[in-house]
């Protein structure tokens, strides 16, 4: 008779990736240069940062890059002696891309794969947190086939498809403990796509400067039947119905871009991108499990984050014909609102500061190396669905290296 | 090539730097105009770190005083000493452990009874039966006594009739004759946390309001006053907690009068009511009980046995059904009546008026216990994630036994004590992290 509403406190599981989930991490020469190039003609990534541009570049190009991710966050519990850092682990997001067009032909056609979204933070099972994320690593592959077209010697545009390819891996403890003390467990791991387009604009306006627009649209990414694992003690994971599954959607926001390129001497080239990216359109996160309980249940979290921006700069220097230098950096405002800031990603606004470094090993292989580093701004919050209060601070250090073969 | 080298050589050191964590300066932790040297904790079950209706040594190292003292060594507090069980005998006075759901989903106890610390029984005259545990020398901070009254502080041969109390004494029943007060007050110290009173109400509450009576409401005032001020005597400070509201506990909230009536009406659709034996009047003094339908005012304590309900028992009238009929109403010791929680509330709110003003006048932190349970009670709370309410078990703030607290909500406890004393002190003594604290254990 001492009936029991076993309703044991489940908040719902909070996949978060906020502008640090961007990963702005498309090209080596470009990161140099603070990750400007919608303007510029580098090499094949163009085919991310504008396919406009493709059509316009000199050459083929096959070339592929890596930029290992270290996201070192920390956080300090409101009025508390207690800090918590994430652990060592890295995330490797990666470009590939190919362009080819006979010589003199005014079109080009690509293929690029490229990771403009993911995010690993890994807090661990023992910290203050635990109960509203210990670790997400969430992937986001584009795979993009793209044509470009010369339309004038100074106007060129293009455009692509995308197939995003998407895992992600979610963990978090559920606050039921079982006798030997321990904490449940919940894991929620799955894989999904979704589709979008990419577009561009390439102006020559002189033998100088040049124009870029580019436009990438929402795409929207949807996990299905992904494994909803929970584990708690055995008298209460009747809650917990195993095996389950659970859906999820993932809008990934459209973004606009332009951005402008100079070029100063022959030795000097200058760079500016402005972008805008439409995280409006990411309202609410919601999973559906396909089998509920009263504890259970799927849930709808409120997200709300507003839109953000990017102006970002960089220059490259040849200091001879085999070598260029590069610096850039730039400032990006948070698509996360007040209240909203949560450990997946504790976004904030950041700046950053980028430099590289070319080396032509032949006259058709390009080796290049970047480093970013990110400062984001510390932010002191209480969130608004998890009442997780406290400072989070967070850096992040990227180097990359790729190698570009171009004929 | 040199300039290469020199890059390769840069991004190495880049790479190394990768290992750098942000850094946070916390504010210089203080101790404020406070003195933590020898912190001692004056109460009673609450305070001992009484949980799942005993007192165990896991219970009392999560006990709230302890809690306080480790993030009082923050700010370079002293030593801080409990009188612990040992681990050969862990499980102290026994306690209740959860181990399995019926099919309905209601929770199944069992009694803890190996590897207790109780050494022998005594019955004294007048009184009843004692128990006694194996006692305890050494030093003491943590001087809270399950069971205790403010009513019994100055009561010399209290250490004869509280086993818990005469564990701590070095002399045995009947010798002993040291009031509760002398004894806190031995030894020197720099702060205190008193938080007396609850049995006061609690004792009669517990009973239904047949087992026990209220203490006076001067006489409680008087002992308050008393034992402030000798606990302040020699300059201490302190922090004092307020009396919570008796029905905000779950073992007055979780067997109730609607969920027994539809358990009953489940075989049997034509009985309408419940029967309970009521107080007829809230005049303290007008102790007249009489038949009455039960309502959803009155509340079932937590431990009443439901399988009573229905059974054919000898009455004025005859073999009747118990509880469903005025002939056999369920017994005052298992209801809280409308008219027991009048006058529960206001005994209880005439103590807190006590407890706030003269902490007030001499300066004292508070703790208001009161309220902020009553707003767990109306709106649950929700820290680093995780929602804790009232409710028993699934609330994960209160023990198996309805009334005291887990760990979870001892921490809490911990934390709001601690935001008063440095509030009143400017102290920033660090709270604790409520994640690292558990609910309710559930078995296997």
């Amino acid at each position: 008779m001492k009936k029991l509403l076993l309703l044991l406190m489940w908040l719902s599981p909070a996949i978060v990736y906020a502008q640090g989930f961007q990963v702005n991490l498309n090209g080596q020469k470009q990161i140099g240069m603070g990750h400007t190039g919608t303007g510029l003609l580098q090499d094949g990534a163009s085919i991310a940062f504008n396919p406009g541009a493709m059509a316009m570049l000199p050459e083929n190009y096959l070339q592929a890059g890596i930029s290992p991710l270290w996201f070192k966050s920390g956080f300090n519990g409101a009025g508390t002696n207690d800090v918590a850092f994430t652990k060592n682990r890295v995330a490797t997001p990666f470009n590939a891309y190919g362009v080819w067009g006979p010589k003199d032909a005014r079109w080009k056609v690509g293929m690029g794969v490229y990771t403009p979204f993911g995010g690993l933070t890994d807090w661990g099972n023992n910290w203050q947190g635990k109960y509203v994320l210990e670790s997400l690593d969430l992937k986001s592959i584009f795979f993009q086939p793209t044509v470009s077209y010369k339309l004038t010697d100074y106007l060129s545009v293009g455009a692509g498809f995308i197939y995003n390819y998407a895992t992600v891996d979610l963990q978090r403890a559920i606050p039921i403990t079982d006798p030997d003390g321990n904490t449940g467990q919940a894991r929620l791991k799955g894989h999904g796509k979704g589709y979008g387009w990419n577009a561009g604009v390439f102006i020559k306006a002189s033998p100088e400067f040049t124009i870029g627009l580019n436009y990438r649209s929402e795409v929207k990414t949807n996990i299905k039947n992904g494994d909803a694992m929970f584990s708690v003690a055995n008298s209460a994971q009747p809650n917990f119905p195993q095996p389950n599954t659970f859906e999820a959607g993932i809008p990934l926001p459209q973004t606009a871009s332009i951005g402008f390129g100079y070029t100063a001497s022959p030795k000097l080239l200058l760079a500016l991108d402005v972008n805008y990216v439409g995280w409006h359109s990411y309202k609410e996160l919601a999973f559906d499990y396909a089998s509920n309980t009263p504890t259970l249940q799927d849930t709808h979290s409120p997200r709300n984050y507003k839109d953000a921006y990017s102006v970002r700069g960089g220059a490259q220097y040849k200091t001879c014909d085999k070598m260029a230098v590069r610096l850039g950096g730039g400032y990006t405002t948070t698509a996360v609102k007040d209240e909203y800031v949560t450990p997946e990603v504790p976004d904030a606004n950041r700046y950053y500061l980028t430099a590289g470094f070319g080396y032509k090993v032949t006259n058709k292989l390009d080796l290049d190396f970047s480093f970013e580093y990110e400062h984001l701004f510390s932010r002191t919050q209480t969130n608004i669905e998890s009442n997780l209060s406290g400072t989070f601070k967070s850096n992040v250090y990227i180097p990359g290296v790729s190698l570009a073969y171009h004929w | 090539m040199k300039t290469l080298k020199n890059y390769l050589y840069i991004s190495a050191a880049l790479v190394l730097l990768a290992g750098c964590k942000p850094s946070f300066e916390n504010p210089k932790a203080n101790k404020g105009t406070a003195d933590f040297t020898r912190y001692i904790a004056v109460g009673n079950s609450l305070t001992a770190g009484y949980a799942d209706g005993g007192l165990y040594l896991e219970g009392q190292q999560n006990s709230y005083p302890s809690i306080i003292a480790k993030q009082m060594a923050l700010v370079g507090g002293g030593k801080f000493t409990q009188p612990l069980f040992t681990e050969a005998q862990a499980n102290g006075s026994g306690y209740l452990k959860l181990t399995g759901f019926t099919p309905t989903g209601s929770p199944i106890t069992t009694t803890v009874t190996e590897n207790t610390a109780v050494r022998d029984q005594i019955s004294v005259p007048g009184f009843g039966n004692v128990i006694l545990y194996t006692k305890y020398s050494g030093d003491i901070n943590n001087y809270g006594v399950p069971g205790i009254k403010l009513q019994q502080i100055m009561y010399g041969p209290y250490g004869n009739l509280n086993g818990y109390f005469e564990r701590l004494l070095p002399g045995a029943p009947p010798t002993n004759n040291t009031t509760y007060l002398d004894f806190v007050t031995a030894k020197d110290f720099t702060f205190f946390t008193d938080w007396l009173g609850n049995n006061d109400a609690l004792g009669y509450a517990t009973s239904g309001g047949a087992g026990d009576v209220l203490t006076d409401k001067t006489q409680f005032s008087q002992l308050y006053t008393l034992s402030i001020d000798k606990l302040t005597q020699k300059g201490a400070k302190g922090a004092v907690a307020t009396i919570p509201d008796v029905t905000a506990i779950p073992y007055f909230n979780t067997v109730t009068v609607g969920a027994i009536l539809a358990g009953v009406q489940k075989a049997n659709p034509t009985v309408k009511d419940l029967y309970i034996s009521a107080r007829t009047s809230t005049d303290v003094n007008n102790i007249i009980y009489a038949p009455r339908a039960a309502t959803a005012a009155d509340l079932v304590v937590l431990t009443f046995p439901t399988s009573k309900i229905g059974q054919m028992v000898n009455s004025p009238a005859g073999m009747v059904p118990y509880g469903l009929t005025p002939y056999a109403p369920i017994d005052n010791q298992y209801v809280l009546d409308a008219n027991e929680i009048a006058l529960t509330k206001d005994y209880v709110t005439a103590y807190n008026t006590t407890i706030k003003t003269i902490a007030q006048q001499k300066g004292l932190a508070v703790f208001d216990a009161f309220t902020f349970l009553n707003d767990i009670k109306a709106h649950g709370i929700l820290v680093d994630g995780v929602s804790a309410n009232s409710n028993y078990i699934s609330g994960g703030i209160f023990s198996l036994d309805g009334v005291h607290l887990t760990p979870r909500g001892y921490a809490i406890v911990a934390n709001e004590y601690i935001r008063a004393i440095n509030k009143t002190y400017n102290a920033s003594i660090p709270t604790v992290n409520i994640s690292n604290y558990r609910g309710v254990k559930f078995p296997n």
